[in-house]
């Protein structure tokens, strides 16, 4: 059979070159991020650091590793996403060949074999291509981590020579997974198949597709439903997954909802109504179409929407609970004994390893904690909770620790030994602090290179201008509302630099399957254009007709898309309100109208080349009986 | 109708059987309660009216389609309710197929499609025995080269070899000259007189007076019943028999 699939992939290479193109990237990326997330796992900052600046290495480094498994998993789900719809679609178009096949006697396996070794080959290509590719997306990637600050310019990735084998292993397993499902249906093709002109009597709505639609929608409204009783960084990463959820669910009943969605568009003259004619047709070519740009639009319009969202929130959250005038950030703490300040609290952060548990069950995390004056943080955070037992050796706990345990903290490399947990600070939508310490327990040596930032409240009837010029011999002096603009403008940039790396992938796959499905689409469909033509449409009117076409499906696409982010929004509400009781949403319009933008130009332009290629032989040789 | 000799000697029979598409007042009777036999080592030739069943009784005769009611006989086999696999065992060992439009596979050289149904049966074809089908067909210089370099009767003569190459008991024809000019046809039924005249039992539709002219029986079909028979008639009687159905 390996032979059969060789000749079947040689006399069909343009409907494969996008499967080709997105195992070859996966392998590439899988493999890149597989040894940078390898080399900064095993990363130790280098010796004669000074020991603060050293644990602040490491933690950009774990950072690091979150965000390479983020893209390690993401590239291997889009990959797996398009080359099942492009194996998917294929089927479909050759449900005559393989009927063919059936015909002179092959059996259901033999069919899926060719179809499993189609997989393979195309793997095969992909590691071929991947593994080259891969090294030098490792330098571009390292590049990008340094240059984004995740990781310092110490670093450099190492090679591991079995990472050879296991490139071909993920190339071949990605073909494979992405081919399963195709297989199946090609095995169920049945022989007399072979003898009707279309393979359009194929059923859309299969039962496969009900199911796994059904399936992922029903795992999008758990996630909303669960997402508001998650605590705050839970309930934010189940808003997040909701798009993928709702994405593919979307995509699964793309068929069904595609016609009702082109039907709400205008369709005039003879060239609309033809268009809209072959949409209604051709479900399942248009679904096909449909799907990437449901799933790029679900994906970086719903992801950028909650992360927008949440940023919002954070702010509000925060501006409601500081109670201070003005902010100075300093190195160390400083004194604020000026005239005209009524209060201030002075809050020195220091990273720190936390250890919970004890014996087989002890868990060591590198956290930031926060040293304050429980009295004078209390003042300037209203609404933080009780801190009153916060005094001698006792600490405040955030997230994943709380109050009655212990625990057993080394801040910036001095070990304070067990310590007991006596309040919770409250959550927080912007993650917030995880740990609180009052000023006595760390050496004083330690906390003197600690960036402090100092929350002032001017007593009232006081010179504010002559209260400033005192403190800014001190420090950095910020109003309290510029300096909240600061502080999320810092976090977005973060946020924004991980979305740019992740979404960018997303969107560079997404892309990749709208160019290849409109490619697949236009292949087998020039005798229908020759048809046409022969009908009496001129060639740029069967262009203009097809160019019609894409465009509603795109339409639809984005308006599925944006429905499939609707669900991440639900949940983005849902969260806001549990967490800080205020339900929060601020859309990313201008990112979806270039999404929107992309998509269209994408697939018109698709559009255009293949429908042009496509038109190019006389319509006559076309129709012409035979193959 | 049915004798016991005929019945022994059959190559495919078909008892009562009947084939309903559609439910309700929509149903359509494709094949109604059709008694018939292929005789062993002749060829029949099926006519009818379009929309007469006649493809419809092909194809269940041919096990690609399951019937409604009655049984199906191939040779002392009843294919009737057999599952797919046996019937794929069927298809690779003891029946060919010819259709109008060719249905080669257009990535394989016309010797690579002759000799797909021996590799699909797991054998591994010597080249010469491949090549000496296709020279059979009269393609011996065309070996390698692939369906869309050839003619339209070079394709179906490409069809012929591939169904004829596992030595089938029953070759089925779904109007194999439909798609031909009138001299490429010649050539195709040429080859089919001389396949028959070797003792292949050949079962064929068409709707061309000359094409049927050629087998050694016409079976005429109306409604999804048989209506007529013909032995040994010229063309012109088919054509008269054909257009007095269509009456």
């Amino acid at each position: 059979m390996i032979g059969m699939s060789r000749a079947g992939l040689a006399e069909r290479w343009p409907l494969f070159i996008g499967a080709a193109l997105t195992v070859s990237l996966g392998v590439a990326l899988v493999q890149s991020s597989l040894l940078l997330l390898i080399s900064a796992a095993t990363f130790h900052a280098p010796a004669g650091l000074p020991v603060v600046e050293r644990m602040r290495v490491e933690e950009g480094a774990e950072i690091a590793v979150a965000l390479l498994g983020i893209t390690l998993g993401f590239s291997a789900f889009l990959a797996i996403f398009v080359i099942s719809s492009t194996f998917g679609f294929t089927v479909a178009q050759r449900r005559r060949d393989l009927a063919l096949l059936r015909l002179v006697g092959a059996s259901r396996g033999q069919v899926r074999r060719l179809l499993l070794g189609e997989a393979v080959l195309l793997g095969g290509f992909g590691a071929a291509t991947g593994i080259p590719a891969g090294l030098a997306l490792m330098a571009l990637q390292t590049r990008l981590l340094r240059t984004l600050g995740f990781l310092p310019g110490a670093f450099t990735a190492r090679w591991h020579d079995w990472i050879i084998g296991a490139s071909i292993g993920t190339g071949v397993a990605l073909a494979v997974a992405g081919v399963l499902v195709a297989a199946r249906r090609a095995g169920r093709v049945r022989p007399l198949e072979a003898l009707r002109d279309t393979g359009a009597a194929a059923r859309v709505m299969t039962l496969g597709r009900w199911l796994s639609g059904l399936l992922f929608a029903g795992g999008a409204a758990a996630m909303v439903i669960v997402s508001p009783h998650a605590g705050p960084s839970g309930g934010q990463a189940l808003a997040m997954n909701v798009a993928f959820c709702s994405a593919l669910a979307c995509a699964a009943f793309a068929p069904l909802l595609i016609p009702a969605v082109a039907r709400l568009l205008p369709a005039g003259g003879v060239l609309g109504g033809l268009a809209r004619a072959n949409l209604r047709d051709g479900r399942r070519r248009s679904a096909s179409v449909a799907a990437p740009v449901i799933v790029l639009t679900a994906l970086v319009f719903g992801q950028l929407g909650a992360a927008g969202s949440f940023a919002a929130a954070g702010v509000a959250e925060q501006r409601r609970s500081t109670a201070a005038d003005l902010v100075v950030e300093s190195t160390g703490p400083i004194s604020v004994r000026v005239p005209g300040v009524a209060s201030a609290s002075a809050e020195s952060e220091l990273p720190a390893s936390l250890t919970t548990g004890s014996g087989e069950e002890a868990e060591t995390d590198t956290v930031s904690v926060l040293v304050i004056d429980p009295a004078a943080y209390a003042t300037a955070h209203p609404g933080g909770g009780s801190l009153g037992g916060l005094t001698g050796r006792a600490i405040a706990g955030g997230d994943g620790v709380s109050a009655g345990d212990t625990v057993r903290l080394r801040v910036a490399g001095v070990d304070l030994g067990t310590l007991p947990v006596v309040a919770t600070t409250p959550q927080r939508i912007s993650g917030g602090e995880s740990l609180l310490l009052p000023a006595g327990l760390v050496p004083a040596a330690l906390l003197a290179d600690a960036p402090t930032r100092t929350f002032v409240t001017l007593a009232s009837g006081a010179d504010p201008a002559a209260a400033r010029a005192a403190l800014e011999r001190r420090g950095r002096v910020l109003d309290v509302d510029d300096w909240l603009a600061a502080d999320s403008a810092a976090r977005d940039r973060t946020n924004a630099r991980i979305f740019l790396i992740v979404l960018g992938l997303g969107a560079l796959y997404a892309l990749i399957g709208v160019v290849n499905s409109v490619v697949i689409a236009a292949a087998a469909r020039r005798r229908e254009f020759a048809a046409a033509r022969a009908v009496g449409l001129t060639r740029s009117q069967v262009i203009r007709a097809a160019l019609l076409e894409s465009a509603a499906v795109t339409t639809a696409g984005l308006v599925l898309g944006a429905i499939a982010a609707a669900a991440t929004f639900a949940s983005v509400l849902a969260v806001t309100s549990a967490v800080t009781g205020r339900a929060t949403l601020d859309l990313p319009w201008a990112q979806l109208a270039a999404i929107a933008a992309v998509a269209f130009v994408v697939t018109s332009l698709t559009s255009v080349w293949t429908s042009w290629s496509a038109t190019r032989p006389a319509p006559v040789t076309l129709l012409g009986a035979g193959e | 109708m049915t004798t016991l000799t005929s019945q022994r000697t059959a190559a495919v029979s078909l008892r009562g059987v009947s084939r309903v598409y559609g439910r309700g007042s929509a149903a359509v009777r494709a094949v109604d309660n059709v008694d018939l036999d292929f005789p062993r080592g002749g060829w029949t030739a099926v006519m009818g009216p379009s929309g007469s069943g006649k493809s419809t009784l092909l194809h269940c005769a041919a096990g690609l389609e399951r019937v409604d009611a009655g049984r199906v006989l191939l040779g002392d086999t009843d294919i009737t309710g057999t599952g797919d696999r046996e019937l794929t065992e069927l298809r690779r060992t003891r029946v060919g197929f010819v259709f109008q439009s060719f249905n080669l596979i257009g990535s394989l050289t016309a010797e690579q499609n002759v000799a797909l149904p021996l590799r699909l049966a797991g054998r591994r074809p010597p080249k010469a025995e491949v090549r000496a089908v296709l020279a059979a067909v009269g393609l011996a210089d065309r070996a390698r080269h692939r369906p869309r370099e050839l003619s339209g009767g070079q394709q179906q003569r490409v069809a012929i070899a591939r169904a004829m190459v596992t030595r089938p008991e029953v070759l089925f024809a779904d109007e194999p000259t439909g798609a031909l000019d009138s001299t490429a046809a010649r050539i195709v039924l040429d080859l089919m007189r001389a396949m028959a005249d070797g003792a292949q039992s050949i079962v064929m539709v068409t709707h061309d007076p000359a094409a049927a002219a050629r087998a050694d029986a016409v079976v005429f079909l109306r409604d999804g019943r048989v209506v007529d028979r013909l032995t040994g008639a010229r063309p012109g009687e088919v054509a008269d028999r054909l257009v007095a159905l269509e009456r």
